[in-house]
């Protein structure tokens, strides 16, 4: 006899794993807003000299590169799908998606430094230099080199959960419908992209660009590698402040956070202000078709951003392997392997990288199956916001949270503990990733699995999950990647005593030996990398062979 | 993954014995085998700063040593700011953490952050003047083992290295080393943009300005006493129209200074800077033997003397193997491990032991050869102002200069 309906009994699976991922969530967030409001730590945040400096290149740097990575990626797509070339533009991505932003910053910073690469290769023979000339290239005054490191960071997640969308059957063959069917009403086929595909992309895509948007305004490891530094940014001064060794300093670190998360509160109501008047500006079209004659060149911006990675990539390879290496020589004067050798004395490191990062994406990824499966759409749209709060908290702010709950649980330096902490920050990602493919999945093929008599699981397992397995792996990896790029979470609640490759790389970048800080980031890098190629692995389409007739 | 060490009723009654003993030391003295019977089987996590390898590979050396002779698994947690583990301890107080409930249980520590845990009571002690090899340490030429930043350590650390201010500068760019903070402006003078020291309150960045202060202030006593607003104001009378006049010479005109000493030294070794400042007189020397730098760096100190002091270890009042941590600081002054740890092959981090006192087998571990970078002609040591002039300092710099 069942007690329980099939409804109600998804609904006490949903209700059950919505506590499971709500509670925490609330609690570590809650935690971080009761720090976070003393009202002498706020007095003491709104008379310090630096906060308006530094509030406003949060806002500058945050919203610039927000705008160019969402400009970028869009003109990167509209090429991609107008040409019919979507699959060569993705074909990169999870290299640059592997790629830590730390480890992203601190190569651009090889590159871009007076005494860096770029100068190197022209000096003296063109410039005439044979010091490092005083330009502010790096950590300059205006934020400019933390907006390029960050755009070239975000373009390639925006482009890739992009292309989650464009991974739904159903989505692709509508819009490519439609696409054609702009066409033929006299719309050259980049006008059509950009009036009637990309605002329904735009739409889709919010999640995703307020977390872009969230992470440009708080980012604290790439801001303190290449953002300014006299002030730097709110999010780096938060950092400072919450290392002081004295509590009042503590928490005037924490309302900084507080007022980062109000900050981001604020440009995303803005942006998705904006964005919606533009939206209605658009619906008013006035049926400008617009010429077929811009012939687009070359794919220049999308070489230049693979170029920039593989310089990137080449500028840490050689750094870890260098030795005196002084301005202007292009190599380096001698080499050494002893970074190298130091990498592989820490395998422990790798060790607890891996179960971290492979055990929180698994919990992760079996919750947001079970989520996607059993909770109600309702529920589900209703919800979100609270499932992405990691994803729009700033991170100085979270750990916070985080570190308070975890004494009081008496989780630090646990290994539980940390895993909890991981899965948290993995979460969101997790579900991100996956929802597009999973929501997006052809009902109709339920249908005909209940008309042949077959059991929900065997749905499951037979034909629904194997048919999401791109999905579900690429999903995996993203929380894998996520995972091994997390620091703050690692340190404070692991109590220091769990040394992942990101906090060894951290802690030896501050040591600044190029070599050391090269060679780790360049295995910080790996790792993720192999969950990608295994992801992709994985997720390769099924062959069924088919008996010769 | 680390184990936690699962203490058993006999080595905890072990442990509280010798935490009691050693408030009294004649009974420490002859209960220090109960101590190193305690220790045996604990785990002592050792919280200590990790951002350079040769640090990293002298603790696991010292972590293979006294396994092998006492029996204690020594884990090293790495971390990059102390104050990181101040914060710690003191959370876990506020958390109602009791004795031998905490997560770190040997700290790397000295200046303020000593003076912050021993003003609130988050130290265990006093146990470091009890331990047996402490009767080796130079206390009376090296008074700053018993004195941390003008703070009496009163036993609630132990000494391990010695520091003192140092520049550096690869000789065949600078051929000519500037011997005071005043010839250090007339070489900026001379070539703008190619001098700068870390943003305040990085460690080595104060230390900057506190040498700048030692040598502008009237009356040097002074520095030595807590810190008053009167004093403060006449102290430093000198050093701000200094700091003014330098600014505008410095590196990016002094509007921007870099994050730490290794990136500073890291443009140094590019080319970008001229000089670069430590508090390790070694350290050319090492990145030299590790191939980082060039042969023709040179180290040197100011001729009238720069300022230096001592780091120690400290034990939190609630670290669970007092016992282990104790064996473990008193590993770190034995003779062999000191040595080991001023040879420039390992480390090359200055002793605090008495070396020409020590028996001639054991004096000749410190021998070592003329590598290049080693500072030619020592100077004098000049003791740091009182650890309360610290914080007072990088308020009033950071109003300068921080924005």
């Amino acid at each position: 006899m069942r007690l329980l309906s099939h409804a109600s009994f998804r609904r006490l699976g949903a209700g059950a794993l919505l506590a499971l991922a709500a509670v925490p969530l609330l609690w570590t967030a809650l935690e971080a807003l009761r720090t976070g409001s003393h009202s002498a730590a706020w007095r003491s945040l709104a008379q310090d000299p630096a906060l308006v400096h530094a509030a406003l290149l949060t806002l500058w740097t945050g919203l610039a590169s927000t705008l160019l990575a969402w400009w970028g990626a869009a003109a990167l797509l509209a090429r991609g799908f107008v040409r019919q070339r979507l699959a060569r533009l993705l074909r990169g991505l999870p290299v640059m998606l592997a790629t830590p932003h730390a480890a992203l910053a601190i190569g651009f910073l090889f590159l871009l430094a007076p005494s860096g690469w770029l100068l190197r290769a022209l000096s003296p023979w063109l410039t005439g230099f044979d010091s490092p000339p005083p330009w502010p290239t790096t950590q300059d005054p205006w934020g400019l080199g933390l907006i390029a490191a960050l755009v070239i960071k975000e373009i390639p997640f925006l482009l890739w959960t992009a292309a989650t969308q464009l991974q739904r059957d159903d989505v692709r063959q509508r819009w490519r419908a439609e696409h054609a069917l702009a066409q033929t009403l006299g719309y050259a086929p980049r006008r059509a992209f950009w009036l009637v595909l990309w605002p329904q992309l735009a739409t889709r895509l919010r999640w995703p660009l307020l977390a872009v948007l969230a992470y440009g305004l708080t980012v604290v490891d790439m801001a303190l590698v290449i953002g300014p530094a006299s002030p730097p940014t709110l999010a780096v001064l938060a950092w400072q402040w919450l290392q002081d060794a004295d509590p009042a300093t503590y928490t005037q670190g924490a309302a900084a956070g507080v007022l980062l998360a109000l900050m981001v509160l604020a440009c995303s109501a803005f942006w998705l202000g904006a964005q919606r008047l533009q939206r209605q500006a658009l619906a008013h079209g006035h049926g400008v078709r617009g010429s077929t004659a811009r012939t687009p060149g070359t794919d220049i911006g999308l070489w230049l951003l693979v170029g920039v990675y593989a310089a990137v990539l080449l500028a840490l390879a050689v750094g870890s392997v260098s030795g005196v290496w002084a301005f202007p020589a292009v190599w380096p004067q001698s080499f050494t392997n002893a970074a190298w050798a130091q990498v592989m004395q820490s395998s422990g490191t790798v060790l607890t990288t891996l179960w971290l990062a492979a055990g929180s994406s698994a919990v992760a990824l079996l919750w947001s199956v079970a989520w996607l499966e059993l909770a109600p759409r309702r529920w589900d749209d209703a919800l979100r916001p609270l499932l992405y709060l990691p994803l729009v908290l700033p991170a100085v702010l979270w750990v916070v949270g985080l570190y308070g709950v975890g004494l009081q649980l008496r989780l630090e330096g646990q290994a539980s503990g940390l895993l909890i902490a991981h899965t948290l920050m993995v979460l969101p990602y997790v579900l991100l990733a996956l929802s597009p493919a999973y929501l997006g999945f052809d009902p109709r093929y339920a249908q005909l699995n209940a008309s042949l008599g077959r059991s929900g699981w065997a749905f499951l397992l037979r034909v629904k999950w194997p048919l999401l397995k791109r999905a579900l792996a690429s999903a995996a990896a993203v929380g894998f990647a996520v995972s091994v790029a997390q620091y703050l979470p690692t340190l404070y609640v692991g109590a220091g005593r769990f040394a992942s490759v990101t906090t060894e790389a951290v802690t030896l970048a501050s040591g600044g030996q190029r070599s050391l800080t090269s060679a780790y980031a360049g295995l910080q890098l790996a790792l993720p990398m192999l969950a990608f190629a295994l992801a992709a692995w994985l997720g390769r389409p099924r062959r069924f062979t088919h008996p010769v007739a | 993954m680390p184990q936690h060490p699962t203490a058993h009723l006999s080595r905890r009654q072990l442990l509280l014995a010798a935490g009691a003993a050693s408030l009294s030391p004649a009974w420490a003295q002859s209960t220090w085998p109960a101590i190193e019977q305690a220790a045996r089987g604990q785990t002592v996590f050792w919280n200590a700063w990790a951002g350079s390898e040769q640090t990293n590979a002298y603790l696991q050396w010292v972590a293979q040593q006294v396994q092998t002779s006492h029996g204690v698994k020594l884990q090293h947690v790495k971390i990059t700011d102390t104050a990181d583990v101040v914060k710690r301890v003191r959370a876990e107080k506020a958390a109602g953490r009791t004795a031998s409930e905490g997560t770190v249980d040997l700290v790397w520590i000295n200046g303020e952050n000593f003076a912050a845990m021993k003003r609130e009571g988050l130290l265990f002690g006093p146990w470091a003047e009890t331990l047996p090899h402490f009767k080796l340490v130079d206390v009376a030429g090296k008074p700053t083992t018993l004195n941390d930043f003008s703070v009496p350590t009163d036993g609630m650390e132990s000494p391990w290295g010695m520091a003192q201010f140092t520049l550096f500068a690869d000789s065949k760019r600078l051929p000519q080393q500037p011997q005071s903070m005043q010839a250090l402006l007339t070489l900026a003078r001379a070539q703008p943009g190619r001098i700068t020291h870390p943003r305040l309150p990085d460690f080595h960045g104060t230390t900057f300005i506190k040498q700048a202060l030692v040598e502008f202030a009237p009356d040097a006593k002074a520095l030595a006493q807590p810190v008053t607003d009167a004093a403060f104001a006449t102290q430093t009378a000198a050093l701000w129209p200094f700091l003014d006049a330098l600014r505008p010479h410095l590196w990016r005109a002094g509007k921007q200074f870099p994050q730490n000493a290794a990136a500073v030294r890291q443009m140094m070794a590019d080319g970008e800077l001229l000089l670069a400042i430590t508090f390790n007189p070694n350290e050319a020397a090492n990145e030299i033997a590790a191939k980082r730098l060039p042969t023709s760096v040179v180290s040197w100190q100011f001729e009238k003397g720069t300022i230096g002091n001592t780091h120690f270890v400290a034990i939190p009042y609630n670290a669970r193997a007092k016992a282990g941590a104790q064996v473990v600081a008193n590993f770190l002054l034995s003779p062999a491990a000191q040595a080991r740890k001023a040879d420039i092959a390992h480390w090359g981090d200055p002793t605090v032991l008495d070396v020409a006192r020590l028996p001639a087998a054991d004096r000749a571990l410190f021998q070592t050869g003329n590598q290049p970078g080693l500072v030619a002609k020592g100077a004098p040591t000049l003791p740091e102002p009182h650890a309360s002039w610290v914080d007072p300092l990088e308020k009033e710099w950071a109003r300068r200069y921080g924005v």
